[in-house]
């Protein structure tokens, strides 16, 4: 009886297993593809739209966590097997993804290069690797930069509001940090700007050469222009005109929502969050202009292929299509992503977008100059890996657990090690 | 269940514990009956808002919260019968059963525990990657069928509660090695059995490391997985992810209170029937 | 209440028989001699195919310079070892994953200890208060990250608002080494403690009812019941929660990750100098961030290595101090 009923316990667990275990199932012939994404692409109404069109096709969208995407899709390639048949690229972690790239089908196969007259130059160009042979990924959208201020606390501290007047004071980073001390000799209480890292970011993305040489060599210890940007950021950490934030973090949010700094540099998809923490009692006050230094770059995405998928040309076509002009310019107009191609950025109505919140700014106009003016920077493959070295430095500096000078040892020490 | 009665002040004490306990569940719930901008407050609210209906209408509309409460309840109920029975076999005879190689065995299973769990998670992909079993629950519940846990505790719990005079007793009658089992030890040993089988549903049901790489979100996802969607957006909607993760905790609440009787069920009782 | 046999230290120290074992036990028949392989026999299974083969296969990688993505790149021998030896982050993560250990593990399960015993009484709608205090540990864990960071907040928390009241200046809780142990610390016991008080709980039950009877008539205090008859009865279970806290705590993962809120954009892991960094967090950081698996299985191995050691050294200390009760 005893052995029957374990028999039996055993029987049921094989049909529970049995009976969860659906898996994917191939409906009727159709090709079916997956797209691995994260945060909102806004493909819902495209996806239904190519399926209609497209009878033999058949589209599932995965959506997780930007982290979680970049760790499942590495495992997923290490492993050989799971990854979506299209996957998103995050610019942040591409070139990390594009020392692997024989994990990744060339478009070029497909005819991509065709298609590069497409995008802005450096936004092709980050897709690509071997000098332009090797096309891993088509643009989506991109991260143009602007500055955002609060209106009310500059008039506060007596400065300008005007958005205009507002750029005029700050045609360089140096111009923006004499801003800060305006700000603060006058309001000693309001931080000038949340995070010195992204400060730090924006002045490093401006520049030919960060980290890395242009032949992937690492050269932060000999290149001025990060010590330029190191400093410049620290100083603003060490003046306490900082906030000393995690950016987007839990904090950010009350602090944007208190009113307790007044610029942060804002790439076109940071605007949602900024009128998402600061709530609806802020409309109004807060504002946007360009960038000291000229244009700048944060963020956007490329889709890409893994070869382990089974459909690569169809997917291929699919990806084709959702990072076609007619398409991007339709998200621009439902979700706000920026378009990442001149032609539709400069086009009339594009430009021609306002945004309610912040004052009537006109930020078609605004991210396109943005766009135009850009001197994109070389990220090496390690870029990802010395990153979070040189951020947390300038934390440090921030918190006060450390001088800016010793920071700065510190880090290049650590990068060192990393990139050896 | 001592003589003991229990006065005000330990109920004091205990109300307060329980606040504790509770307040951050409490505040999900708050922070899903809000819109997300109460994040913002220097002070966080304590009164609920009117939001709670829409967000969980959300929940459903975003992500397909049935089938993910249907998954993990899967996941969670076979891992924790299969702990609860297999623990319960191997604690029993790592405890009463005599056999050779026993102490180092047991010492095996020790160690076992010992390993950490994420140290392995790129090879036990790619196994699973060749048994095809990527994106289905096998996946996440094979591996979990018994742990050490299970048999770490439920071999402590024999050892505490089934005496050698039953067990003897059964045998003069004649019995097998596993009707003992059944009549004699498995009795004994209940309340902790049903602390194990609840603890081990609980485990299932939170674990996210693991299903978030080897699930498929649309096709096999759990109610962890499912939360991780909900969270996917360029900012996080806490109150749509909060109003999720308060839905998720009432099973798990309900599972607790079927199984307390079992918990709290007299003890000897069992036992002397065998 | 002393355990008499020859068997192996572990083994024995788990075990308090209750009563002499007989020497004549099922000698005969097929059933008595295989059985009892055949009931133990699925863990091996499970372990075998799901722990062992991933365990023997990270000892592998740890022998190569290995790329997560793109695999082997050459076999390095002991130097991804020798490099760990050298590595001050190992040992800075080692000296964090010891002190969290030691300031949430030895008050957590003190504090499970005595509220095991208060839920022990004659409680009414015992599985409610029961029910209570395992919450904790329902609860996903998003929502306990968003309400412990409104806790330690800086500008903001309410316990930097209550340190305020008895003339304390804010703390940047994730800045300092001590503070953000501290948090962490507080984290790990609020999520931990009914866990273990209801495992402490599911052993007092067992003990037998007329042990506290007869001490009641004796006259004794239930302080000096609770000492003498419950923690000895329950001396197998502390020792079972020792060690698996033990193991638990030196792979805290979740909670230091949770407070960090630089680790989820992928900017910091364990806060701005690493202060809060432990050991499965540096192991993360070198396998899914740096794509550096080699050296990922060699932090995995050296965990193992630690968790063991420490385990025995707890294990044997707990068992000499619990064992004069």
């Amino acid at each position: 009886m005893s052995r029957r009923l374990v028999g039996s316990v055993a029987a049921t667990l094989v049909m529970v297993l049995a009976a969860g275990c659906g898996g994917s199932s191939g409906a009727d012939g159709k090709v079916e593809l997956s797209l691995g994404l994260f945060s909102d692409f806004g493909y819902d109404k495209l996806i239904e739209e190519y399926q209609a069109s497209h009878p033999n096709i058949k589209i599932e969208q995965r959506k997780v966590k930007m982290e979680q995407h970049n760790t499942q899709l590495a495992t997923q390639l290490a492993g050989g097997r799971g990854a979506a048949d299209i996957v998103a690229l995050e610019e942040g972690v591409v070139s990390q993804f594009r020392a692997s790239k024989d994990k990744f089908v060339n478009l070029a196969d497909y005819g991509a290069k065709d298609l590069k007259d497409q995008w802005a130059g450096w936004k092709w160009n980050q897709g690509t690797a071997d000098n332009g042979e090797f096309v891993l990924g088509l643009g989506t959208d991109m991260g143009s930069l602007g500055l955002c201020y609060r209106r009310d606390l500059f008039e506060a501290a007596g400065l300008p509001t005007d958005r205009d007047a507002v750029a005029k004071l700050w045609p360089t980073w140096a111009d923006y940090a004499k801003v800060a001390d305006q700000f603060t000799a006058k309001t000693p209480n309001v931080k000038f700007v949340d995070t010195g890292r992204n400060v730090y970011k924006a002045i490093l993305d401006q520049t030919e050469e960060g980290y890395f040489a242009k032949d992937d060599s690492y050269i932060a210890d000999k290149n001025a222009a990060v010590k330029t940007a190191f400093d410049t950021a620290a100083a603003l950490g060490t003046k306490q005109q900082t906030g000393a934030l995690e950016p987007f973090s839990q904090d950010w949010n009350v602090a944007l929502k208190q009113g307790s700094f007044a610029t942060t540099t804002c790439p076109a998809w940071a605007m949602a969050l900024i009128k998402a923490g600061a709530g609806d009692g802020a409309a109004g006050k807060w504002d946007v202009t360009t960038a000291p230094g000229g244009g700048g770059n944060w963020g956007g995405s490329f889709l890409a292929i893994p070869k382990q998928g089974k459909h690569p040309k169809e997917a291929y076509e699919l990806a084709k299509w959702l990072t076609s002009p007619e398409q991007q310019k339709r998200i621009f107009k439902e979700t706000g992503n920026l378009p990442s191609q001149p032609k539709v950025y400069q086009d009339a109505e594009v430009q021609a977008t306002v945004n309610e919140y912040f004052n009537k700014a006109p930020v078609g106009k605004v991210f396109a100059t943005s766009a135009e003016s850009l001197k994109p920077t070389y990220r090496g493959t390690k870029d990802s890996k010395v990153t979070p070295i040189f951020n947390s430095a300038l934390q440090r500096v921030e918190q006060g657990k450390q001088p800016a000078a010793d920071a700065w040892t510190q880090a290049l020490k650590e990068a060192q090690d990393a990139v050896k | 269940m001592k003589n003991a009665k229990a006065g005000p002040l330990l109920y004091g004490f205990l109300v307060a514990v329980l606040a504790a306990s509770v307040f951050p569940l409490y505040y999900s719930f708050i922070v899903a009956s809000k819109d997300n901008s109460v994040l913002g407050e220097k002070v966080p609210p304590l009164v609920p808002g009117g939001n709670l209906v829409e967000n969980i209408t959300r929940v459903f509309d975003t992500v397909d919260f049935w089938l993910a409460m249907q998954n993990s309840f899967i996941v969670a109920a076979t891992v924790a019968i299969s702990n609860v029975v297999l623990g319960t076999l191997a604690g029993f005879a790592f405890a009463r059963l005599r056999f050779k190689g026993r102490d180092s065995l047991f010492i095996v299973v020790l160690g076992t525990a010992m390993v950490p769990t994420q140290l392995g998670v790129i090879p036990l992909y790619m196994l699973m990657s060749d048994l095809d079993w990527y994106g289905t629950l096998q996946a996440v519940i094979v591996p979990a069928l018994i742990g050490s846990f299970a048999v770490f505790w439920m071999r402590q719990a024999c050892e505490e509660t089934v005496p050698y005079e039953l067990i003897e007793a059964a045998r003069v009658d004649g019995c097998s090695v596993l009707r003992t089992f059944w009549h004699v030890g498995f009795p004994a040993v209940r309340p902790q059995a049903a602390v194990l089988g609840m603890f081990t549903f609980m485990t299932a049901w939170n674990d996210f490391f693991w299903p978030l790489i080897v699930l498929d979100p649309n096709d096999s996802p759990t109610v962890q997985v499912a939360l991780s969607s909900l969270a996917s957006g360029y900012y996080t909607d806490y109150s749509l992810m909060l109003a999720g993760a308060s839905l998720a905790v009432l099973p798990v609440i309900a599972i607790f209170v079927l199984l307390s009787r079992q918990i709290v069920g007299g003890i000897m009782q069992g036992a002397v029937k065998g | 209440m002393t355990a008499v046999s020859t068997k192996t230290e572990a083994a024995q120290a788990a075990s308090v028989p209750s009563s002499p074992e007989p020497k004549r036990f099922w000698l005969s028949g097929w059933d008595a001699r295989y059985t009892p392989y055949l009931i133990i026999a699925p863990f091996f299974l499970v372990f075998g195919i799901f722990g062992l083969y991933p365990l023997v296969y990270t000892a592998w990688v740890s022998l190569h310079d290995w790329q997560l993505i793109d695999g082997n790149q050459g076999f390095v021998g002991l130097a991804n070892y020798v490099e760990l030896f050298g590595d001050a982050k190992f040992w800075n993560a080692l000296f964090n994953t010891l002190s969290l250990f030691v300031l949430s593990t030895v008050p957590q399960l003190l504090a499970a200890l005595g509220l095991a015993a208060l839920l022990d009484r004659g409680l009414r709608g015992s599985a409610f208060w029961r029910a209570g205090v395992l919450l904790p540990n329902v609860i996903s864990v998003a929502a306990v990250a968003l309400v412990f960071a409104q806790f330690f907040g800086r500008d903001f928390g309410i316990v930097n608002f209550l340190l305020g009241f008895v003339g304390i200046d804010p703390i940047d809780w994730r800045a300092e080494t001590w503070a953000s142990h501290l948090a962490v610390s507080t984290m790990v016991m609020w999520r931990w403690t009914g866990y273990n008080s209801l495992l402490y709980l599911a052993a007092m039950q067992s003990v037998p009812k007329d042990m506290y009877e007869s001490a009641t008539l004796d006259g004794a205090s239930r302080w000096r019941m609770f000492w003498a008859i419950t923690v000895p009865s329950i001396r197998p279970t502390i020792l079972f929660t020792v060690v698996t806290s033990t193991i638990g705590g030196l792979q805290l993962f979740a909670e230091p990750a949770l407070f960090d809120p630089g680790f989820a954009a992928n900017n910091s892991s364990g806060g701005s100098d690493r202060q809060f960094q432990t050991l499965v967090m540096y192991m993360y950081e070198k396998g899914f961030r740096l794509f550096d698996a080699g050296y990922s299985a060699t932090i995995a191995w050296m965990l193992f290595v630690v968790v063991l050691l420490v385990a025995v050294v707890n294990f044997t200390l707990t068992r000499r101090i619990a064992g004069k009760g």
